[in-house]
C-alpha cells in the first residue's frame, strides 16, 4: 500500500515538475530507494535494464523529433531533406535541426525515463504476491493468474538461455544458422507447456478453488454480466446521444458491477495468511509521501516558473530550493527498516511461541 | 481403513497404450512405501491416481477404483482430496506458486480456508519440521536443490495431510541434500504417522526407511513385500544387496552395515589388484590452465587447471553449486572464463543438465540424426548404433517429450555423442535413470574412451563415478581440491560408494565379480 502511494506520488510529481533537474532528482531518489529496499529478485535486477530502455527510448525520440520538427530560432547544423507527400503526412524529414527541438525533445524523453523509472523500483521493491493479498477479494484469482504469469518471464528467460547454449554445445561449437529460429523456440515453448501443466497440477492438488462456485459466486456473475451489458448500453446511448438514458444506464451498471464484488467477496472463504494492518508509521509514511506531490502542486499555483523549463529563449535550467525538498521528500520509506515498509511483508519477530515448534 | 486402495485399476494415457494394468493393492496407514520399477515403467502414473491426478488432470482411459482415505478419487477431484494427500512432483521448482517460501508454504491453507491463528501455528511448525524456518522469506529459485525440495514437500505438508506422496524427492540432489529430504521425511512419518509413498531410483538410502515395496514392472504392479524380498532380485537394488547376491549371503543386505558384519571375515578384503586403467592415457585432448570463471558477481570457479586426455572417463564430484557445470560449460567453451584459457586439439560437446533444452524434434530416431543434419552429413548407421548402444532403439519412433526422464536423458547423451565429438561432456546424466539405462550409459561411456576419445562427468552419483570413472576430480566452492585416480581418491571420501565401504579396496560389485572369477581359475 505503501508502495503504492509511493510510485503514484512520484509519477504525479514528475508530471507537475518536468524541469530536467527535477526529474532527475525523482530519478536518483528511485535508485536510491530500489538499493535500500530492493528484494533482489528478477525485478529489482530488471531496474537498470529498465531505465537503460527507456533512455535508448528517449534518445530514438530525440532523433526522430529533430528531423521532423522545424520552427525554432537557434539553427544546429542542416542535412539533406526531403517532404513527404501529402498521404503521409506532408511534413519534411531532414533539413534544418534546431536546438530548440533537440532539447525539447531530450527533456520530454527524460520525463518518460523518470516515469519508468518510479515503475521500475516499484516493481523491484513489491512483492507482487503480497500486492495480490492487498486486493479485495474478488480480484484474487484475477491476481494470481498476473503473479503466475510474471513468476514465468525469469524462468523463461533461463529457458531461452539454456536452449540456445544446448543448440551450440550440441555441434561442438559449430553454429549452424538454418533452421536455428525452429530449434531455438520449439524447446522454450515445449518446457514452457511442461512447467504450466506442472504447476497446474501443483495448484489442483494444493486444493486451488476447493470449494467450486457458491450460490452467492454465481450471484455475483450474473449481476457482473448485467453490468456489463449496462455500462455497453449506456456508451451505445451516449454514442447516440440520449444523454439521459445513458446516464441511467450508467448507473445501473455501475451499482451491478458494486453489487458483483461485494457479493463475491462476502463469498470467498480464502483466509489471508498474515495480513499486516497499517501501522502508524506506515500512515506517516504514506503521508508524507503524498506530500510531495500537494507541495509541488501547491508551488505550481503559486506560480513557480522554475517547474517548466522553456525553451525558447534557450536558458539553462534554474532551480528552486522548495520543490527539491518536497522531491526529497519521496526518500521517506529510505527512513525505515526495509522489511518493514512493505504494507503487507512480515515482521521479522517471530511471534510463535516455542511450545509449537514441536509436531503436535 | 487403509490409507489408499487400489481396486483393479487400469489406465492409459489418450492415444496411447495401457500405463497400468489391473493393478490392486493397498497401502495401510502410517507406513512408508518404496515404489520401485525402471524408467517409463509407469511409478509417476501409479503415484498420480493416488490423489486423483489421474484421470483429472492427464485424461484418457480410467477404469477400476482408487480409494484414498475413503474418498473415491472417482468422486473427488485432487482439489478436493488436498486436506488428506500432499502431492509434490518429479520438478520441485515449477510446483512453487509463490515466489517466497514462507507464503508458498501457507497457499494450501489459505485455499482450504484454515483459520488465521491456525494457520500462523500451522505454518510455523511445517516450517520446523523441514528444517527451513531460516528460508522463510526467499525466492525458491535462490535456494540449493536439497533446499528446495523440502520447501516442496513443505508446501504440500502444511495442511497436515495424512498422507505424502513423493515423485523421486531425490533424483536431482546430492548426497548431503538427498539425505537431507530423505531423513524430514522419515521423521515425519515417525513424529506423525504420516504415510508415504516414495517412488525412487536411487536405492541406498531410501530403501533402508520403507517398511514395504512394491515392484512396477509394464504397468503391472505386484503385491508389496518386505523391502528385502523386492529389492533381492531387482535389477536396480542398492550396489551392497546386489554384492550379497554375488556372495550368495542370505539374508541379502540392505545397508552398509548389514553388508559390513557379514562380510567381516571374508577372504577377498585387503586383496590387491590392479588398475588397469591408471596408465590409459593418450594423447591430451583439452587442457584448461588457471581457468577462473565468474558468473554476475559470483566466482563460480577459481584457479582450476585440468588436462582431459585420449581415454580418459574422469568424473567430477561436489554438493550442489560447487561449480561443476561451470566448469563442464567452460571447458566446452560455452561461457567466457575471467582470467586462464582452455586450449586443445579435441572437439568438444556438451550434454545440458536438462535435456528438454534440447529436444525439439518429433521423433526420437529425429532427434538423433537432426545433429548429423546440423553439420552436414548424413549417417544413417550411426543414428542406429548410438540409438542401439544407449538402449532406447525400441522408442525411436516415439515422441521425445512424452517419454519418461530416465529415457529423455539417454536421447540427449545420443543426440550429442552422434555428432562425434572427441571429448563428451555429461551433466549429471543418470538423474532418475534406472539400472539398465545406467548400464547402457556406463558402456556407452567408456567405449567412448576406449574408441581414442574422452569424457568428462559431472555426477552426484557416486556408484556412477565408481563403475566408470579412470579420474576424479572433487571441487569445492569452485576450487579443484582432490585430484586422482577414482580408487584413491573415492577411498578417502565419507561419500565412498557402498561396496568400497563393505569389501576394501573393491569399488564396484564388477570389481568383485571379476576378482572372484581369478580366484576360482587356478
Amino acid at each position: 500500500m505503501t508502495w503504492l502511494c509511493w510510485a503514484l506520488a512520484g509519477t504525479t510529481a514528475i508530471q507537475l515538475a518536468p524541469n530536467p533537474l527535477y526529474v532527475l532528482v525523482v530519478i536518483g531518489v528511485a535508485w536510491v530507494v530500489v538499493s535500500a529496499h530492493g528484494l533482489g529478485g528478477p525485478f529489482a535486477r530488471a531496474f537498470p535494464w529498465l531505465v537503460a530502455a527507456a533512455t535508448v527510448f528517449g534518445i530514438l525520440r530525440v532523433v526522430l523529433t529533430a528531423i521532423t520538427t522545424h520552427g525554432g530560432s537557434d539553427v544546429l547544423f542542416s542535412t539533406p531533406s526531403f517532404t513527404l507527400p501529402e498521404v503521409l503526412g506532408g511534413f519534411t524529414v531532414g533539413g534544418t535541426i534546431e536546438t530548440q527541438a533537440v532539447v525539447y525533445a531530450a527533456a520530454e524523453g527524460l520525463v518518460i525515463v523518470g516515469i519508468v523509472a518510479v515503475f521500475a523500483a516499484f516493481n523491484a521493491v513489491v512483492s507482487h504476491y503480497e500486492l495480490v493479498q492487498t486486493a479485495p477479494r474478488a480480484f484474487h484469482e484475477l491476481g494470481l493468474v498476473v503473479v503466475v504469469a510474471l513468476a514465468f518471464v525469469p524462468s523463461i528467460i533461463t529457458s531461452i538461455h539454456d536452449v540456445g547454449e544446448a543448440d551450440r554445445a550440441r555441434t561442438g561449437g559449430r553454429i549452424v544458422r538454418r533452421g536455428r529460429l525452429l530449434r531455438r523456440i520449439v524447446p522454450v515453448l515445449e518446457s514452457g507447456l511442461e512447467r504450466a501443466i506442472t504447476l497446474s497440477e501443483s495448484l489442483d492438488s494444493r486444493g486451488f478453488g476447493h470449494r467450486g462456485p457458491s450460490a452467492r459466486e454465481r450471484g455475483a456473475g450474473w449481476c457482473g454480466a448485467l453490468a456489463l451489458l449496462g455500462l455497453g448500453a449506456a456508451f451505445v446511448a451516449l454514442v447516440a446521444s440520449e444523454g439521459a438514458i445513458a446516464l441511467v444506464l450508467a448507473i445501473i451498471g455501475a451499482v451491478g458491477l458494486g453489487a458483483a464484488i461485494v457479493l463475491v467477496s462476502g463469498a470467498s472463504t480464502r483466509v489471508r495468511y498474515r495480513r499486516r494492518p497499517l501501522t502508524a508509521a506506515d500512515f506517516a509514511c504514506i503521508a508524507v509521501v503524498i506530500a510531495a506531490p500537494v507541495l509541488v502542486g501547491v508551488v505550481s499555483l503559486v506560480g513557480d516558473a522554475t517547474l517548466k523549463w522553456p525553451v525558447d529563449p534557450l536558458l539553462w535550467p534554474s532551480v528552486h530550493v522548495l520543490p527539491v525538498v518536497a522531491l526529497l521528500a519521496l526518500l521517506a520509506p529510505c527512513a525505515r527498516q526495509p522489511a518493514a515498509v512493505m504494507a503487507t511483508a512480515p515482521p521479522r519477530i517471530r511471534t510463535a511461541p516455542p511450545a509449537t515448534v514441536d509436531a503436535p | 481403513m487403509s490409507a489408499f486402495e487400489f481396486r483393479q485399476v487400469s489406465f492409459a494415457y489418450p492415444d496411447a497404450d495401457l500405463a497400468l494394468r489391473e493393478v490392486d493393492f493397498e497401502v495401510a496407514p502410517g507406513e512408508i512405501l518404496l515404489v520401485v520399477g525402471s524408467s517409463g515403467s509407469g511409478k509417476s502414473t501409479l503415484l498420480r491416481c493416488a490423489n486423483g491426478l489421474v484421470p483429472h488432470s492427464s485424461g484418457g482411459r480410467f477404469s477400476g477404483d482408487v480409494i484414498a482415505f475413503g474418498r473415491s478419487t472417482r468422486s473427488h477431484h485432487p482439489r478436493e482430496l488436498a486436506d488428506v494427500v500432499g502431492f509434490v512432483g518429479q520438478d520441485p521448482e515449477a510446483q512453487f506458486v509463490v515466489d517466497q517460501v514462507e507464503h508458498d508454504v501457507a497457499f494450501v491453507l489459505e485455499n482450504l480456508g484454515i483459520p488465521e491463528q491456525a494457520m500462523r501455528r500451522r505454518v510455523e511448525e511445517t516450517l520446523d519440521a523441514l528444517g527451513i524456518a531460516h528460508l522463510r522469506d526467499r525466492s525458491p529459485s535462490t535456494l540449493s536443490g536439497g533446499e528446495r525440495q523440502r520447501a516442496a514437500i513443505a508446501g504440500a505438508l502444511a495442511a497436515a495431510p495424512s498422507a505424502l506422496v513423493l515423485d523421486e524427492p531425490t533424483s536431482q540432489l546430492d548426497p548431503q541434500g538427498a539425505d537431507d529430504v530423505l531423513a524430514a521425511v522419515s521423521r515425519l512419518n515417525a513424529d506423525l504417522g504420516t504415510t508415504v509413498v516414495l517412488a525412487e531410483h536411487r536405492l541406498e538410502r531410501a530403501a533402508p526407511l520403507a517398511d514395504r515395496a512394491v515392484l512396477v514392472d509394464g504397468g503391472r504392479v505386484a503385491s508389496p513385500a518386505s523391502p528385502r524380498a523386492v529389492l533381492t532380485g531387482y535389477a536396480g537394488a542398492p550396489s551392497v544387496t546386489r554384492l550379497g547376491r554375488l556372495l550368495g549371503w542370505d539374508p541379502a543386505p540392505l545397508t552398509v552395515r548389514e553388508a559390513r558384519d557379514a562380510a567381516s571375515k571374508h577372504p577377498l578384503i585387503g586383496a590387491t589388484i590392479a588398475d588397469p586403467l591408471s596408465d590409459a592415457r593418450g594423447d591430451m585432448l583439452v587442457r584448461a590452465t588457471n581457468l577462473e570463471v565468474m558468473l554476475g558477481a559470483q566466482r563460480a570457479l577459481a584457479n582450476a587447471t585440468i588436462d582431459i586426455g585420449q581415454g580418459e572417463v574422469v568424473a567430477l564430484l561436489g554438493r550442489n553449486g560447487a561449480g561443476k557445470t561451470t566448469l563442464l560449460r567452460a571447458l566446452a567453451r560455452l561461457v567466457e572464463p575471467s582470467r586462464g584459457r582452455v586450449d586443445g586439439s579435441g572437439t568438444v560437446a556438451y550434454v545440458p543438465q536438462d535435456p528438454g533444452s534440447l529436444l525439439f524434434a518429433p521423433t526420437v530416431r529425429g532427434e538423433v540424426a537432426e545433429t548429423l543434419r546440423l553439420l552436414g552429413r548424413r549417417d544413417d548407421d550411426a543414428v542406429e548404433a548410438w540409438l542401439e548402444r544407449l538402449g532406447i532403439a525400441h522408442l525411436a519412433e516415439r515422441h521425445p517429450r512424452s517419454l519418461a526422464g530416465g529415457e529423455r536423458q539417454r536421447i540427449a547423451v545420443a543426440a550429442v555423442a552422434v555428432g562425434g565429438a572427441e571429448v563428451l561432456m555429461l551433466d549429471e546424466p543418470t538423474r532418475g535413470m534406472d539400472a539398465a539405462s545406467r548400464n547402457a550409459l556406463e558402456h556407452a561411456v567408456k567405449a567412448h574412451a576406449a574408441a581414442g576419445g574422452a569424457v568428462v562427468l559431472a555426477t552426484h552419483d557416486i556408484e556412477l563415478a565408481a563403475q566408470c570413472a579412470t579420474r576424479v576430480i572433487v571441487l569445492g566452492d569452485g576450487e579443484v581440491i582432490v585430484e586422482g585416480p577414482a580408487r584413491a581418491v573415492l577411498a578417502g571420501s565419507l561419500y565412498a560408494p557402498q561396496v568400497l565401504r563393505v569389501l576394501p579396496p573393491f569399488l564396484t560389485v564388477t570389481d568383485v565379480e571379476i576378482a572372484l572369477a581369478r580366484t576360482q581359475q587356478p
